[in-house]
């Protein structure tokens, strides 16, 4: 790692005094003074270890006070301080009894070791795991190169990529929480230097590069995450979350989906259908929503859901596989809610 | 029951004697080659001192590690592994993909597994390290590594220190465990010998002989 | 010569266990009975090591730390082909805390391409370049970023097939030699021969060259299995680094690293250096894995070593983990044709193989000599083709080429089967000779319950599950070159001697056993000093030459300075020495239960205050198949596998592995397993997970890392049972060999037979992934 300055944030205000730049602008515009922030640190140090980010200073957000809570209730739902740990979100019974999807998702994510270190906000913040995003060797668009070298019909080694959305960079976002928090209509919390708050949708954080390829989510160098919300599970909601990877120790997903239904009897009311691994960013599909609200539940309608959610795939060379493995997934995550 | 937490829990007072290990390890870290810029080491409040710039050059501060306060001079790029191996000279902990993706670093930061690899030492603060060197009690092994012994769960030897983190969490934090309970302890660590299914029973072994 | 003779254990016990005599030299050491008559050998006895693997207390390369020590970092090339037209270190130089920088310069050895510049020509993204060493390792790799490298770009070509094209860039303009640590263990590779990008091919080996006639062969065939198969590069991923501690003395080099052969190295550096071998001294305590790769010294050897030479300090060169996947070696691909020809009651009779690989800028990609031996057939031949590439140079892989050859042979056989209607297993009863094979084929088959396998493609709902088998062969090779020293203290302490390395196998314990054994000793009271070439030259651990080759030597030492302290017991107790023995750490004799004397009591007798002996290795007893070392047997197995199918998803998973293997006499029970347990791990790796992916655009491996390359972690590892076959073969003083080679063979046959037994169609490329099985299935548009 190059040298970098250390600076023990006091509070989300000092903080935001602190920093210049977010990671992906930095990314994008090497101009080695920047100040970012880190909370767990696994993604900002992996990239300053790839030598892709050379900060100047590095500002800890990890000790601030107060954004290490989680709290559940009733009527108001759940609320996520940015600072909790992934492992803290695994092992609390209530997100369990209430979230199952959001449970299983935190639950096969990462390592041990990692889950101990890595905090919720640094998660929904990482940066896509593109490998030539992530090699100092090849200076993709996302890294104000001019090319993208995925999508490169003949030598693009894209197994992982997208399969929505890929017109632009090929990527897919990191993390596999997101697909179930985004299923849950959670909201990320974001405090600006000026200390104004904003409550911004999921659906509404992530940034697809065909809109800014210099950035993953909406986040500037002047705003943190503080907490993500979620609302109260209705009393007919039910949720599932499946995961497909090429080894089930840990892994990155090859493709995964969170299904979150509202039910009457057996028939589905509200669906909420979240792809991830599919698309650059988290991807709702309304298609595979609107093909199963208001059918009943079972084998049929799932795999119509499944298949209209898969209409709109345009695999790349190597990534064709993806279509019947989300197919797949789909109908099992919807067929579970019941 | 005695032994039980005796490898994770941060509260309890190691009594563990190190002084001829640190008489060894005095003339290499005096002769540590960085750069020193603060003479005394700063206290555990200073380096948590909220608003406080530090680096980047190298500074003094002190860590706990295996109950004992140690100072050392460290840079904020200085990962907690590097700390522990090149600076203290607690070299069990071991770097193999210096990323995160394998936990031979693992090390107990307040008694939970962490990667030493991916933490600046700045990020352990007050925090009490456990490393490998800390799992024995007085010359005493942790059942978990009696039964590594006994089952032959280690080959060359590389992941071993970090599997028997792995599994003395484990065995610390849980009376009952399965097969399963142990894969998804050691989901983390790599081995390339294949040590994984005496790594399994010897941890399901030790955790019969601890309850 | 002196000989006697001498009636030894031959056979399998519990198949065919019989007595043959033969002739042995008069100085060997009495025949040992069967492992049941013996109180150490055949044991699961600890590892002695294992208490300092638990308390992170063992001394790896990788964690010295010598007084003034300096850490380097190499610089290496970022680029697939180019002339490098300068080297700008100024900036480098300047940095505070760097103190020595070396760069490669062109030097070429006879038949290697001479590029004529400054430096040497860069063929592959990773080659290495030159080296820093600094007071820390963040500053030597501040220095290394400093430097900049200018470079005169070519062509270059990434991928097998296109390399093969005519017109295709050419990787060496010239003839190569074989590189020192090629890929393909004892097989003769011309670099000379051939076009292009594509030399050899290699046609023969030490088992003979082709055989009968092809064409006959497949005119007087009824049946027919023509297939091409295709296996990926794979890198060994040691979790210890290759690397080097260099203290360079004035009278002596001293050289630390995390080798598999300490005594190669030493002589590589002595030769390089131009110092006599009694003026290098390589040291390997423990060392982190090598699985092949860690034979040489590498260029971080003689780097580290320029490094101490300039800065007068001791220097410390680890690699870190993308250097090791790019530059350290790996198992070169396969493109392998077979087709089998046999008669309708299954007889073989032919077997036509032709291969090409790429070891990248080496030699060595071979796919073995599996097809050549493990079945009888009267007509064969085979031609190996070697494919250059842009791409750093392959080394042994554990059982180099005969992992590739089975995977292809083995499912060849399978389909073979088929055609004839047999099951697969029964029909290897009737193609292959082997007595030891037939009995792992039973005992495994009754363990695996082989009975359950149902017709392939059979089974209902989304996962499927699939039964198949493979089988390996490895041979037994020797090195003669193999010898120890046994000391008895006149403390009572006895130490073993030998530059022999344990890289992880559990040598140490071995030979501390055999000492025990012959002395009447615990094994912890052995202290094995090994890994260090002021001692007698051991063998390299490769091939599964180790125990082969070092255990009878070691056995035969510690008899001969038995016999030496027996002697002097004799000549207190004025008997005959021939009526002593020494068994529980007490000298007792045959006739008189009287006489008794502790061994260390008996030590007190010596006149000098050792008694030290050392032994080489003697010929088998019989002699050699060949005369180097290549012995009569060969070291089997048989493995069964069970796997999961997602027909829905393409997930496969590997649920059990039967692994049933044979090592003449097993030394130690618990080692044994864990090397088997590493074998199938490696296999099931090899089958389902690891890829070394490189862009084709750019020349760089694109997952470099642990993250990316993938390998099995525990969710992956399957239910291993390993049955070990005792076999008495009579052939030395210990009768016992290796398992490390032919516990890695068969597990990818086995698997790929398992995956097609489970979904009906057959997948001749391997790693078997989701998207090969999904495309298998006709379910990927």
């Amino acid at each position: 790692m190059n040298k970098f300055s250390w600076y023990e944030a006091k509070s989300v205000e000092d903080a935001l005094q602190q920093v210049n730049s977010t990671v992906s602008e930095e990314l994008y515009q090497h101009t080695n003074k920047a100040t970012v922030f880190k909370s767990g640190g696994i993604d900002v140090f992996d990239w300053v270890k790839e030598g892709l980010l050379q900060p100047e200073k590095i500002v800890n957000i990890r000790n601030i006070p107060g954004l290490d809570k989680i709290s559940y209730d009733q009527k108001k739902g759940l609320s996520i301080g940015s600072n909790v740990t992934l492992e803290e979100i695994a092992s609390n019974p209530e997100i369990k009894n209430n979230y199952l999807a959001l449970h299983q998702a935190v639950n096969h994510a990462s390592t041990p070791q990692l889950r101990n270190i890595s905090t919720l906000g640094g998660n929904i913040a990482q940066h896509n795991r593109c490998w030539y995003f992530r090699s100092v060797d090849h200076q993709c668009r996302r890294k104000g190169g001019d090319r993208c070298f995925a999508r490169h019909s003949e030598t693009g080694e894209n197994e992982n990529h997208a399969i929505i959305d890929n017109s632009s960079c090929v990527s897919v976002h990191a993390s596999s929480i997101s697909t179930a928090l985004m299923a849950f209509n959670a909201s990320v919390v974001i405090i600006n230097s000026e200390g104004e708050k904003k409550i911004v949708s999921m659906d509404d954080f992530f940034v697809s590069p065909a809109k800014d390829i210099g950035m993953e989510n909406i986040l500037t160098a002047k705003e943190l995450i503080t907490e993500i919300i979620l609302p109260a599970p209705s009393k007919n909601s039910r949720s599932a979350y499946i995961k497909e990877v090429a080894r089930e120790s840990y892994d990155w997903s090859l493709a995964d989906v969170a299904v979150v239904v509202e039910v009457s009897g057996n028939t589905c009311r509200k669906a909420s259908i979240v792809l991830g691994a599919a698309a650059p960013v988290p991807y709702r599909s309304l298609e595979a929503q609107q093909a199963i609200e208001n059918k009943i539940i079972n084998n049929d309608n799932a795999v119509a859901a499944a298949k209209a959610a898969m209409a709109i795939a345009k695999p790349l060379a190597k990534n064709g596989y993806k279509v019947p493995m989300f197919t797949s997934i789909i109908e099992q995550a919807i067929l579970q809610t019941t | 029951m005695e032994d039980k937490n005796q490898g994770s829990d941060p509260k309890k007072t190691k009594s563990i004697t190190r002084r001829s290990f640190l008489r060894g390890a005095g003339l290499s870290t005096a002769g540590s080659v960085l750069l020193t810029t603060n003479t005394f080491a700063l206290d555990y409040k200073e380096q948590l001192a909220a608003g406080k710039e530090f680096g980047p050059e190298a500074m003094t501060i002190k860590m706990k590690v295996n109950g004992i306060t140690e100072s050392l001079s460290v840079e904020p790029r200085t990962t907690l592994a590097s700390a522990l191996r090149d600076h203290l000279e607690l070299t069990g902990t071991k770097i193999v993909c210096d990323r995160g993706s394998c936990s031979a670093c693992t090390v107990y930061l307040d008694g939970k597994p962490v990667n030493s690899c991916m933490m600046s030492v700045f990020d352990v603060g007050d925090k009490e390290i456990t490393t490998i060197e800390g799992i024995a009690q007085n010359g005493k092994l942790h059942p978990v590594q009696e039964a590594f012994i006994e089952h032959d769960a280690t080959q060359c030897g590389y992941c071993t220190p970090g599997m028997v983190m792995s599994c003395v969490h484990l065995l610390d934090t849980n009376t009952d465990i399965n097969l399963e309970d142990v894969k998804k302890a050691t989901r983390g660590n790599l081995c390339r010998c294949g040590t994984h299914p005496h790594v399994f029973k010897a941890t399901l072994s030790a955790s019969k002989k601890t309850t | 010569m002196n000989t006697k003779k001498e009636k030894f254990p031959y056979g399998i016990p519990g198949h065919n266990l019989g007595e043959i005599e033969r002739e042995i030299p008069i100085e060997e050491p009495p025949v040992w009975p069967v492992n049941d008559k013996l109180k150490v050998i055949g044991k699961r006895v600890t590892r002695i090591d294992a208490l300092d693997k638990v308390t992170g207390k063992a001394k790896y390369t990788s964690d010295m730390k010598l007084p003034g020590m300096l850490y380097a970092k190499m610089l290496r090339s970022n680029v697939p082909h180019a002339v490098i037209t300068s080297i700008d270190i100024s900036k480098a130089k300047n940095l505070t805390g760097v103190h020595a920088i070396h760069l490669i310069e062109n030097s070429p050895k006879e038949g290697e391409e001479n590029t004529k510049g400054k430096y040497p020509m860069v063929k592959y993204v990773g080659q290495p370049l030159g080296g820093v060493a600094a007071e820390s390792l963040e500053i030597a790799k501040d220095a290394i970023a400093l430097i900049k490298v200018n470079y005169e770009e070519k062509p270059f070509v990434i991928d097998m097939e296109a390399a093969m094209e005519i017109g295709a860039p050419i990787v060496f303009d010239e003839p190569i030699t074989q590189q020192e640590d090629g890929g393909d263990v004892g097989e003769v590779h011309d670099g000379s021969k051939g076009q292009g990008n594509v030399r050899g091919p290699s046609t023969s080996s030490f088992f003979g060259g082709p055989r009968g006639d092809l064409e006959k062969g497949f005119a007087e065939a009824d049946v027919v299995v023509e297939r091409t198969y295709r296996t990926q590069v794979h890198t060994h991923m040691p979790l210890e680094t290759h690397g080097v501690v260099v203290d360079w003395k004035p009278d002596l080099m001293m050289v630390y690293t995390s080798t598999q052969n300490t005594n190669n190295v030493r002589n590589e550096m002595a030769s390089i250096f131009n110092l006599p071998k009694s003026k290098v001294r390589v040291v390997c305590d423990f060392m982190g894995g090598g699985f092949g790769a860690k034979h040489s010294a590498g260029s971080f050897g003689p780097m580290a070593a320029n490094l101490a030479k300039k800065s007068g300090r001791p220097v410390w060169l680890m690699l870190d983990r993308q250097e090791e996947h790019l530059a350290e070696g790996n198992r070169p691909s396969s493109k392998q044709y077979l087709k089998i020809g046999a008669k309708n009651d299954g007889t073989l009779t032919g077997i036509q193989q032709r291969s090409h690989g790429t070891a990248g800028v080496g030699l060595g990609a071979g796919v073995g000599r599996i097809a050549q031996i493990l079945y009888s057939c009267p007509n064969f031949a085979t031609e190996q083709y070697d494919v250059l590439t842009n791409a750093g140079p392959g080394a042994a892989w554990r059982a180099p080429g005969n992992v590739q050859g089975a995977f292809g042979l083995e499912q060849a056989i399978d389909e073979l089967a088929e055609k004839l209607k047999m099951d697969p297993l029964s029909y290897r009863d009737h193609i292959d000779k082997s007595e030891v094979r037939k009995v792992e084929r039973q005992r495994g088959a009754a363990l695996f319950d082989w009975s359950r396998r149902q017709p392939a493609g059979s089974g209902k709902g989304v996962v499927k599950k699939g039964l198949g088998v493979g089988q390996s062969t490895w041979p037994r090779f020797v090195t003669l070159d193999s010898s120890v020293e046994i000391k008895i203290h006149n403390d009572g302490g006895v130490e073993v001697r030998s530059s022999v390395q344990d890289i992880g196998t559990g040598t140490k314990t071995i030979l501390a056993q055999v000492v025990a054994e012959e002395l009447g000793l615990q094994v912890k009271d052995i202290k094995v000093n090994i890994g260090d070439t002021f001692f007698p030259v051991g063998p390299g651990s490769g091939g599964s030459v180790v125990t082969g080759s070092i255990t009878p030597p070691t056995r035969n030492a510690a008899f001969e300075a038995k016999k030496e302290l027996l002697n002097l017991v004799a000549k207190k107790w004025e008997t005959d020495a021939a009526e002593l023995f020494i068994s529980d750490g007490q000298v007792g004799h045959n006739t008189d239960t009287e006489l008794k004397m502790s061994f260390k009591e008996a030590t007190k007798l010596m006149r000098t205050s050792q008694i030290s002996k050392t032994a080489s290795r003697s010929d088998d007893y019989g002699g050699f198949q060949q005369p180097w070392g290549l012995a009569y047997g060969d070291l089997g197995s048989v493995q069964f596998a069970e796997v999961s199918v997602n027909t829905n998803t393409g997930f496969v998973k590997v649920d059990k592995i039967v692994a049933a293997h044979s090592c003449g006499r097993p030394l130690n029970i618990g080692q044994l397993e864990s090397q088997i347990n590493g074998g199938v791990i490696q296999g099931v790796s090899y089958a389902l997970y690891e890829n070394r992916v490189m862009d084709k655009s750019t020349g760089h491996m694109v997952n470099a890392n642990v993250d990316q390359y993938k390998v099995p972690f525990s969710m992956e590892i399957p239910e291993i049972e390993s049955i070990i076959v005792e076999e008495y073969s009579a052939r030395s003083s210990t009768d016992a060999y290796g398992i490390g080679e032919p516990a890695n063979i068969a597990t990818a046959a086995a698997i790929a037979n398992a995956v097609y037994n489970a979904i009906g169609v057959r997948i001749y490329e391997i790693p078997i992934t989701p998207s090969s099985i999904l495309k298998a299935l006709n379910k990927v548009s």
